[in-house]
């Protein structure tokens, strides 16, 4: 394997001004000509930015990008596949009612007298790719009849049959069963051997070990550590990823819990096209008085237990109890009657209404309390605002978008409209995902002050910090299942819960 | 600083629209001197025609009324991201059912047989339209497409009626017999036909501004229209305003046609209605959305339409010159007002 630099990535900071994150943080980023080069990283520690900027998606603030030792500008995908870059996205970009050839060509149609697409042609053309490539699918087949391991690898031959010399896979594993995972490394393999360069993001590190030659660890918008594979064993890269804990100390007063509040037993949640659930058999019981952290590695199932619980999604299989009685089929709108309450990870599309004003934004889960006839009695509802916006010292006028406001202080407002509802359980999802130090200072203090007040709290979390520092008990989610629940004492270690999420250890904890 | 850009963009998009009509106009005078062979009297009346005497002036705002109604259906369905594209089928319907309950009532029944014929082309409307968000809610049909389709095949099944079973052979046009006297809306500006419905579009208006500032279905309404994600999270039933901004969408518009017969038209002429229905639209654009700008936006509407016929009346100009020049106006207008439209959409999340 010759050692020279493919491709060099110099000094690219990019900093997305909306939420104020610094997803790259001057970067350095080196992939050799010819090898399979890991990403990895928590999310949000800059893989997919990188990779964005890589291919055109997005425009870095500062930096170089030098591929085969020559300076190129990167504006759009296009430039991308021009320069013979090509990347395979999480989420399929496929049309279900096409063929795989009509996909494949799709951009750079053979024509027949100029304007006629020559689905012929286009057949031929494919079929060569596949040939090429030794793989074995049938273009004429329609891409709605395919395995999900399948449309990746008509991805894949999207990518090739636009002479992609530099391949980019964002964690394509995610959404693939065991044997399509081996099917696709086999793949992987057999275009380096024919000298591809292939750049895979991942969280899972055994797959890491498994097909790349080098890796490179991200935290926080940085680069932390380059390593040779075949040098580096899981549990430090696990620790490189997870970096040294950072001790928010908060006074966690030992509570007996109550009763049992929120329960899910047995919750299957299966999506039309995957082969996998995202949600396998996943039971889990959340007490009066008590904080109930779900963590994992996003992509194993944490949206997908906040929707299930928020009323958002239906599960296929199991049940969700609220005090003893079935929830499983009640709608959100059902759920909110019943005192639901809710902090969502997507606090800027599920959470708020950007270009509604702050006050219509607090009392969409309670507006029909401000009612007389029909009528909203107007003064009572800017009461109402003006309570929750001092209580919670949120800056800027009721009156004004909710757009208007910083990352920080639209939290707030979703905090506190979620708090003024008269709940025994709350739902907390991402609660402090980008937000400054201070803003989530103020989030933990008034979590805590909720678990005094005996509410049952259900906490979905990335961050472990922020887990370790708030939970009871902890639950930890590895590709849809319950891999652990532990119960959070001074014994717990980050990098045991971490070897946990990254799919090391699959014992069960010990059973809180 | 952030809120002072959002003020900026507001006001940039006015100004977008006021020069646009600036160029709008522009183009139009420059058209005119090239077609007309006394262009400065065609360019008088095109501009100042409507307000050269009280019968044009009169007729000016009454052809507004009409617009306000439909107008107001649409910035209702755009306000809640729902699309009643079948306008000129609900107009047209609802004005052949209120034209029918009239005529079918005995004298006897007197002004009584008013508002129950209004309220039949109301109904009419509402549910023409309510079908569209009624398919929507159960099978995800395209409101947009069903909408047009199901007023695409009304408009021939009035026409039968209108010129079959109910036409008054007695009138050169085709048309049905004559509505009774005593539900002609009371002329209020004569020798105009404006008359007493003016009233009523003003309070339509002022009515459905408060119904979406005020009331709680309005606020739900809107809600659902900036962004569906947030609602249905906040225990809005979401499927629920799919429905209901279509019924009062399709609601105005039948109340437009059943208006137009008892105030301007008192029979129901063969294809009379057309162009009321996709005209909301660009009165509803204009407007931006907002109820109470429906009322101005459709003034002006009306505004130009009278120019191109005093200009008619009174210069060398053809029926398809003044067409052509008053439609240049209409298509950069237009295409501005969806321009923003479809910019503010874009910012929204769906």
């Amino acid at each position: 394997m010759s050692s020279e630099l493919y491709l060099q990535m110099r000094g690219i900071t990019k900093l997305y001004p909306e939420n104020n994150v610094l997803a790259n943080s001057n970067v350095d980023f080196d992939v050799r000509d010819n090898e399979i080069h890991a990403v990895v990283g928590e999310n949000g520690a800059g893989k997919t930015t990188l990779m964005k900027i890589l291919y055109g998606l997005v425009q870095p603030d500062s930096g170089r990008i030098l591929l085969q030792q020559r300076e190129v500008q990167i504006q759009s995908p296009l430039d991308a596949n021009r320069l013979g870059i090509g990347m395979v996205h999480q989420h399929f970009r496929l049309i279900p009612e096409f063929t795989i050839a009509e996909n494949v060509v799709l951009g750079t149609e053979p024509r027949r007298w100029g304007i006629f697409f020559d689905r012929d042609r286009a057949i031929n053309r494919v079929e060569e790719v596949i040939q090429r490539y030794g793989f074995t699918i049938n273009p004429r087949l329609p891409v709605a009849r395919l395995t999900v391991g399948q449309m990746q690898l008509v991805e894949i031959i999207k990518i090739l049959y636009r002479e992609a010399q530099l391949l980019i896979l964002d964690e394509p594993t995610s959404v693939l069963t065991e044997q399509q995972i081996h099917k696709l490394f086999v793949t992987l393999e057999n275009l380096r051997a024919i000298g591809k360069t292939i750049v895979i993001i991942t969280h899972k590190l055994g797959e890491v070990k498994a097909i790349s030659q080098r890796v490179t660890v991200m935290r926080k918008g940085e680069v932390v550590a380059v390593r040779d594979t075949a040098e580096v064993d899981e549990r430090e890269l696990s620790r490189l990823m997870v970096g040294k804990s950072v001790t928010f100390q908060f006074e966690r007063e030992p509570v007996k819990p109550g009763r049992v509040v929120l329960e899910l037993r047995e919750v299957v949640l299966r999506q039309k096209g995957q082969d996998r659930p995202l949600l396998d058999r996943v039971n889990l019981k959340v007490h009066a008085g008590e904080i109930v952290g779900v963590a994992g590695v996003s992509g194993n199932g944490l949206a997908e237990v906040e929707d299930v619980v928020g009323g958002l999604r239906r599960v296929t299989e199991g049940q969700l109890l609220h005090d003893g009685r079935d929830i499983t089929d009640l709608s959100a709108v059902q759920l909110r009657q019943r005192g639901l309450a809710y902090v969502p990870a997507d606090r800027l599309h599920r959470g708020s209404s950007l270009q509604s004003s702050v006050m219509e934004n607090m009392i969409i889960s309670s507006h029909h309390d401000f009612l007389r006839g029909g009528v909203f009695r107007q003064k009572e509802v800017e009461e109402f605002s003006e309570t929750l916006s001092s209580s919670f010292s949120i800056d800027g006028d009721p009156r004004m978008p909710i757009g208007t406001l910083s990352g920080g202080n639209i939290q707030k407002v979703i905090l506190a409209r979620e708090l003024a509802s008269n709940t025994d359980f709350i739902i907390f999802s991402e609660p402090t995902w980008g937000l400054d130090v201070a803003s989530a200072e103020f989030i933990y203090a008034k979590i805590l002050e909720i678990r005094r007040r005996g509410i049952a709290v259900l906490l979905i979390s990335s961050n472990l910090d922020e887990i370790l520092a708030l939970c009871d008990i902890l639950v930890v989610l590895y590709r849809g299942e319950v891999v652990a629940t532990l119960s959070n004492e001074e014994k717990l270690s980050k990098e045991l819960v971490g070897e946990y999420m990254m799919g090391l250890r699959d014992d069960g904890g010990t059973q809180a | 600083m952030k809120r002072t850009r959002r003020v900026g963009e507001l006001f940039a998009g006015t100004l977008g629209l006021l020069i646009t009509l600036g160029i709008s106009f522009l183009i139009a005078i420059v058209l005119i001197f090239l077609l007309s062979k006394d262009p400065l009297t065609t360019i008088y009346y095109f501009f100042v025609g409507p307000f050269t005497n009280k019968y044009y002036f009169g007729n000016m705002l009454n052809a507004a009324i009409p617009l306000v109604f439909t107008g107001l259906g649409i910035a209702v369905a755009f306000k809640s991201s729902v699309f009643n594209l079948g306008g000129e089928g609900q107009v047209y319907s609802g004005a052949l059912v209120a034209t029918v309950i009239m005529l079918a009532l005995p004298e006897s029944s007197g002004y009584l047989g008013g508002p129950v014929a209004l309220a039949a082309g109301l109904a009419t409307g509402a549910v023409l339209a309510g079908l569209s968000g009624f398919f929507k809610m159960k099978w995800g049909t395209d409101e947009l497409i069903s909408s047009f389709l199901i007023s695409s095949a009304v408009v021939f099944i009035v026409n039968y009626f209108i010129t079959g079973p109910l036409d008054d052979p007695g009138n050169s046009m085709l048309a049905t017999y004559a509505i009774g006297k005593q539900y002609r809306f009371l002329a209020i500006f004569p020798p105009s036909k404006l008359d007493i419905s003016a009233v009523f579009a003003i309070l339509a208006g002022v009515l459905i501004f408060f119904l979406m500032y005020y009331t709680h279905w309005g606020y739900e309404m809107r809600m659902c229209g900036l962004n569906r994600e947030f609602s249905r999270y906040g225990g809005i039933n979401v499927s629920t305003f799919v429905v209901l901004p279509m019924i009062i969408s399709g609601a105005l518009h039948g109340l437009a046609g059943a208006v137009a017969i008892m105030g301007t038209y008192h029979v129901a002429v063969k294809e009379f209605s057309f162009g009321m229905g996709w005209n909301g639209i660009a009165v509803a654009l204009i407007a931006k959305n907002n109820p109470l700008g429906v009322l101005p936006a459709a003034v002006f509407f009306a505004y130009l339409d009278a120019g191109a016929k005093a200009a008619m009346l009174h210069s060398d100009v053809t029926f398809e010159i003044a067409a052509i020049v008053q439609s240049v106006i209409f298509y950069l207008i237009t295409a501005q007002a969806i321009y923003s439209f479809l910019r503010y959409r874009k910012r929204a999340p769906s």
